[in-house]
């Protein structure tokens, strides 16, 4: 598989998420956070384009369980569940779901409440999501 | 905004149409296919090869070199028009192509730029090998840099689309199943339909393999080879030859994202908005319509069309399939021709296949067991990519006073 992911764009975002880190690009000059990443600020065209962490919390959109009919490289993969997660921050990523207790994903669905899981990335660029733990407060 | 070019001398006229059967045929050359559509739509409009001045080209996914050809006028000199035609250009916008080629179309001949415009589309999908396809549809559309990482396939595209409208709408698996089983009793009354001669049944498709979860094996498109073609002129020229062809109403449009991660809704994607503009420009409403042909490579991408484009209500698509509603004899004749899920799925040309079908049944030339009954206006709705956009183009029946 090509590398795409070393370019000045990808960069920081891969390697925060090798890290345990996920970041969104945010603009110097008007503020406004942008998922993917791109070149200028789709809202003001301002290049002045930094970085910002997510907590990472948010709620899953949709997820699809690849049983079979893997791409090339991804056979070993199988089955495995994608992901497009709204993030809290007021961007969204396609990303992928962990496995739950039972290994697998049936736990899963609509609009539940997700967490970003720093301890699945394995340098492959994929950002790993979970169900949010609940918590007392 | 109504439309500028109503009651114009000018405005664009469908006078031919030509298809040749969906499905796997390796023995049929692609260059030959475009050839035999070509001819066969500009006899079928009562044109002659040497009336046509611009050919514009629909793309063919399965191969760089034969995409090649199309892109460098290989068509043109086949016909015997080099030398002649003032024009030959390729135009992608993947599913949505057809409609994007049409409207292009019909602005060149409004503003005097064309006068017969040849639109020709053949694809070899059904014939490649499925491996080299898979890998294609996982990297076609699909951001290299921020979802490829994540093995992300066309199927689970559809899949992400399918479970994001069930929890919208509350749809069970049953009625997902459902909407495959109507398009398939279209295609058993369609001659060129990749599966005219096999039935099909709710618990065969939910009894089919799970590929990507909540699609079955049943419920995702399977590719093909065909060929497809239309021929375009003014009005003021098309009644100098014919008695009857077909305006374009209104049309509308909305691109809505380009990573299926971006969309912010996958239950809605862009129909809304382009049905809004193309109604408007109309003057007629959904109401009004006497069949739809909307792009339908996932059964929820069609119930989601349908419902955007105000067709059926807010989440009742599924269950209205279910119930018959859009089935040869219910309330709405929904993709005639069998749909991509059935009919086959022929790349960029599935679009193309639903706008030729429309066409045909508004000029009253489909085979009798599928013809709506003089119907005088179609919706037809096209979408390219991950679904980045909605395209609908209204369409209306003219007879010659």
């Amino acid at each position: 598989m090509t590398d795409h992911a070393s370019t000045p764009l990808t960069g920081p975002f891969y390697a925060a998420l090798q890290r345990g880190e996920l970041l969104i690009q945010q603009c110097g000059d008007c503020g406004a956070k942008t998922m993917y990443p791109k070149y200028a600020c789709p809202s003001c065209g301002s290049a002045d384009l930094g970085w910002t962490a997510s907590a990472g919390l948010g709620t899953l959109h949709s997820f699809a369980v690849q049983q079979v009919g893997a791409p090339t490289g991804f056979e070993d993969d199988l089955p495995y569940a994608v992901a497009v997660i709204k993030l809290d921050d007021g961007v969204q990523l396609l990303g992928r779901l962990c496995p739950d207790a039972r290994d697998g994903w049936d736990s899963y669905f609509c609009d539940m409440r997700v967490q970003f899981d720093a301890t699945s990335d394995d340098g492959r660029h994929i950002a790993w999501f979970r169900a949010q733990e609940r918590t007392s407060s | 905004m109504t439309n500028p070019m109503a009651e114009s001398e000018l405005e664009a006229a469908f006078v031919g149409i030509a298809e040749i059967p969906s499905g796997r045929y390796p023995d049929r050359p692609f260059m030959g296919s475009l050839v035999q559509v070509a001819i066969t739509a500009i006899r079928d409009a009562g044109l002659q090869v040497s009336d046509i001045d611009t050919v514009l080209l629909i793309p063919c996914l399965h191969s760089a070199d034969d995409q090649a050809d199309l892109i460098f006028s290989r068509v043109v000199e086949e016909l015997g028009l080099h030398g002649r035609a003032k024009a030959s250009a390729m135009l992608h916008s993947g599913g949505s192509s057809s409609d994007n080629i049409t409207r292009t179309a019909a602005g060149l001949i409004a503003s005097g730029q064309a006068r017969n415009v040849l639109i020709v589309q053949a694809e070899k999908w059904g014939s490649a090998p499925v491996s080299d396809m898979v890998d294609m549809l996982s990297g076609y559309g699909i951001p290299r840099e921020w979802e490829r990482p994540s093995g992300l396939t066309f199927n689970a595209v559809g899949a992400l689309i399918t479970r994001r409208y069930m929890a919208a709408s509350g749809s069970t698996a049953e009625d997902m199943a459902s909407v495959c089983v109507a398009l398939r009793e279209w295609a058993r009354l369609n001659p060129n339909a990749m599966y005219k001669d096999k039935e099909l049944s709710v618990d065969k498709v939910l009894g089919s393999k799970l590929v990507c979860d909540p699609l079955h094996a049943m419920e995702c498109p399977m590719l093909a080879d065909g060929a497809a073609a239309l021929v375009m002129t003014s009005a003021q020229h098309a009644r100098t030859f014919t008695d009857r062809w077909v305006r374009i109403a209104g049309s509308g449009g909305c691109v809505s994202h380009y990573s299926i991660g971006q969309e912010r809704d996958l239950a809605t994607l862009g129909w809304k908005v382009a049905g809004e503009q193309a109604f408007n420009q109309a003057g007629w409403g959904p109401e009004d319509a006497d069949l739809a042909e909307v792009y339908d490579s996932y059964a929820a991408v069609l119930a989601i069309g349908l419902e955007g484009l105000g067709l059926c209500k807010l989440h009742e698509a599924g269950r209205l399939f279910a119930a018959g509603e859009f089935s040869p004899g219910g309330r709405l004749p929904v993709n005639t021709n069998g749909g991509l899920l059935s009919a086959g799925h022929t790349g960029v040309g599935g679009g193309t296949a639903l706008l030729v079908e429309c066409v045909r049944q508004l000029l009253g030339r489909a085979d009798d067991a599928r013809q709506v009954p003089d119907p005088r206006r179609g919706v037809v709705g096209g979408t390219g990519g991950t679904y980045m956009d909605g395209q609908v183009l209204l369409l209306e029946r003219v007879q010659k006073n």
